[in-house]
């Protein structure tokens, strides 16, 4: 089950997010939690479903296993996991409830981010407490006006005694429940706060950022910033992605990064695949859930497409085909998230031209996208109208699902990449 | 400078972006780093048109038709106002990029390399101007 790591492996030459040192043995050990916590997150995700709010309870029983450092560097302290270990961690643990762990999946999103960019000090600091206090880290880039590749137009205004005091609003503050170790970026301002006149200046100054992250859980207050709990949305209730305001936030020179497009830009493509192993999971977790009905199911007599006196619908045509068509689905997924792992970690990526590489590594996600929409979509036709009503496991992942439309890359952006690519004329712009 | 090119033609392309990477190359911070590898660089510019190869492993810089027929790893291609801007630390890579005012080809792993490099190549090429009295190249 746990096996990860190909004959040829090689130790990845650029990237310093993972560092894949975690053997099969550790990696297995490892994994049995993750089980456990997913059967977990499988018990109450359904209640922090109905009750809309991020499931409060996971925040001890995750910090209780090894898995906060999962992914960490082994000489920060952490266990070394491969992307690809990774990615089967977050998809077992979605096969329990995928909202919970869209949540904890932005934890595995920032550690392998920020830690590819933080210098070592940096990192022997923030992942040091990953470590040691199974502290959680979450990432709220997105704003109201635009999502990743919006420039952020939260302002990092410069202090007199050094640092920044940031002003503005992330709408998208998955986790903020849980975390205690913010990563963010914003626009570093002048003195006054005038962002930088220019499109290439704004694009320079616009700086990544890591800080604490504690507020008062009753009046939602923080030190320079407030938590507004406006998360309603169609489905991933359990995430808890909230909106958060920023008043004059403190972050101290030391929480600086790097420039957020030309240092991030580079190191975040696997992001996607952790993602897709999100929705890898819940595919999982449907085809499960329709074996488990359509295998029992019985309509009694009928009088329509079929005419008989008892009719098991694991004998009808379609449901036959319609469960193989799901298992492959999910089969082919599964190689395609597991071998784009192991193309970026052998460093296989490397024989793409370089302005595909997001987009390319953007598949697997935007492919396990439209799969998993299509399965809990065909999943609910299959089981019939019992699978709409409110609690019944399809509804939800039918709901859940379509959160696979946006995290970056999105389908309609993947493909912008790869056409714009393939017609560039060959003069440059100038 | 904006209606004109930043350099008159090749041989000015050559004797200061070629002599930086002559200086550079021939530099023990840069051989450390480089020897052994696989970091030969096409540069290639328009605006005069102009080609540069840098083969750091060995240490080497040719230019012109004897750049072209040599083999690299990775090719960059920007006009030579950006190369001008580029090699002072004034020209944001990525945006450039994503702007296809820059092109680079080959293995992004080898291009990667060059990333470190790149701090001490704008130091060597300011200082190159300066030595010159090429203040009129500086970029502010
Ligand atoms: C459940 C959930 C949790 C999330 N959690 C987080 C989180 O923790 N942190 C976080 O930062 N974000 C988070 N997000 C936000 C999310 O990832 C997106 O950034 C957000 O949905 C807005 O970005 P967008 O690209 O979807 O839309 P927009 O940026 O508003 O784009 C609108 C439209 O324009 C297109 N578009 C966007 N940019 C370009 C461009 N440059 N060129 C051409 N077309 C473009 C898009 O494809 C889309 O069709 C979360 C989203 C969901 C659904």
């Amino acid at each position: 089950m746990a096996s990860t790591q190909t004959d040829d492996y090689q130790a990845p030459t650029s990237d310093k997010s993972f560092d894949a040192a975690l053997s099969d043995e550790d990696f297995d050990t490892l994994f049995e939690q993750a089980e456990e916590l997913s059967e977990y997150f499988r018990e109450i995700g359904p209640e922090y479903d109905k009750k809309n709010t991020f499931a409060f309870p996971t925040i001890e029983k995750y910090k209780a296993t090894d898995l906060l450092a999962l992914s960490i560097p082994k000489k920060f302290g952490g266990h070394g996991g491969s992307l690809l270990q990774t990615s089967k961690v977050v998809s077992e643990l979605s096969k329990g409830d995928s909202a919970i762990t869209l949540a904890y999946n932005m934890h595995y999103i920032m550690v392998g981010i920020a830690g590819g960019l933080m210098s070592d000090e940096q990192n022997e600091y923030w992942l040091g407490r990953v470590v040691k206090n199974k502290e959680i880290m979450f990432g709220p880039f997105s704003e109201k006006r635009a999502g990743f590749s919006g420039l952020a137009d939260m302002k990092a205004i410069p202090q007199e005694g050094g640092g920044w005091k940031i002003y503005g609003t992330k709408t998208w503050g998955t986790l903020c429940d849980a975390a205690s170790i913010i990563t963010t970026n914003a626009t570093i301002t002048d003195k006054d706060g005038n962002l930088p006149d220019t499109f290439e200046e704004r694009v320079a100054a616009e700086s990544f950022f890591i800080a604490d992250f504690e507020f008062d859980k009753d009046t939602l207050q923080g030190d320079g910033f407030h938590v507004e709990r406006t998360w309603d949305s169609l489905g991933m209730h359990a995430t808890g992605t909230h909106t958060i305001v920023f008043d004059g936030f403190f972050v101290p020179e030391s929480g600086f990064i790097c420039e957020w497009r030309s240092g991030a830009f580079g190191v975040l493509e696997w992001a996607s695949l952790m993602f897709a192993s999100i929705y890898l999971g819940m595919q999982s977790r449907v085809l499960e859930e329709s074996i488990k009905v359509l295998s029992k199911k019985t309509l009694g007599a009928v009088f329509g497409a079929t005419v008989a006196s008892d009719v098991k619908v694991s004998g009808v045509g379609h449901i036959i085909d319609g469960v193989g068509d799901m298992a492959s689905r999910y089969e082919i997924c599964r190689r395609t998230l597991y071998r784009t792992c192991e193309e970026v970690t052998l460093g296989l990526d490397d024989n793409w031209p370089m302005e595909l590489r997001f987009p390319y590594i953007g598949l697997a996600k935007t492919f396990i996208a439209e799969n998993v929409m299509e399965m809990t979509k065909h999943a609910m036709s299959m089981v019939g109208g019992m699978s709409f009503r409110r609690g019944m496991i399809f509804e939800r992942l039918y709901r859940d699902s379509a959160a696979s439309l946006f995290q970056p890359l999105n389908g309609d952006q993947g493909r912008t990449y790869i056409g714009e690519y393939l017609l560039a004329p060959e003069e440059l712009e100038d | 400078m904006s209606d004109e090119n930043a350099f008159k033609d090749a041989d000015e392309v050559y004797k200061y972006i070629g002599g930086m990477f002559e200086t550079a190359t021939k530099t023990p911070a840069f051989i450390e780093e480089t020897q052994g590898g696989n970091l030969v660089i096409l540069i290639k510019q328009t605006k005069p048109d102009a080609a540069i190869l840098v083969d750091f492993p060995n240490q080497t810089v040719v230019t012109g038709d004897e750049a072209l027929a040599g083999k690299s790893t990775v090719q960059l291609r920007m006009s030579s106002d950006n190369a001008n801007k580029f090699w002072q630390g004034k020209l944001n890579f990525t945006l450039a990029m994503a702007q296809r005012k820059v092109k680079l080809d080959g293995k992004r792993s080898v291009a990667l390399k060059l990333l470190p490099l790149t701090e001490g190549l704008f130091d060597s090429y300011k200082q190159t101007l300066k030595d010159d009295g090429r203040e009129d190249l500086l970029v502010a």
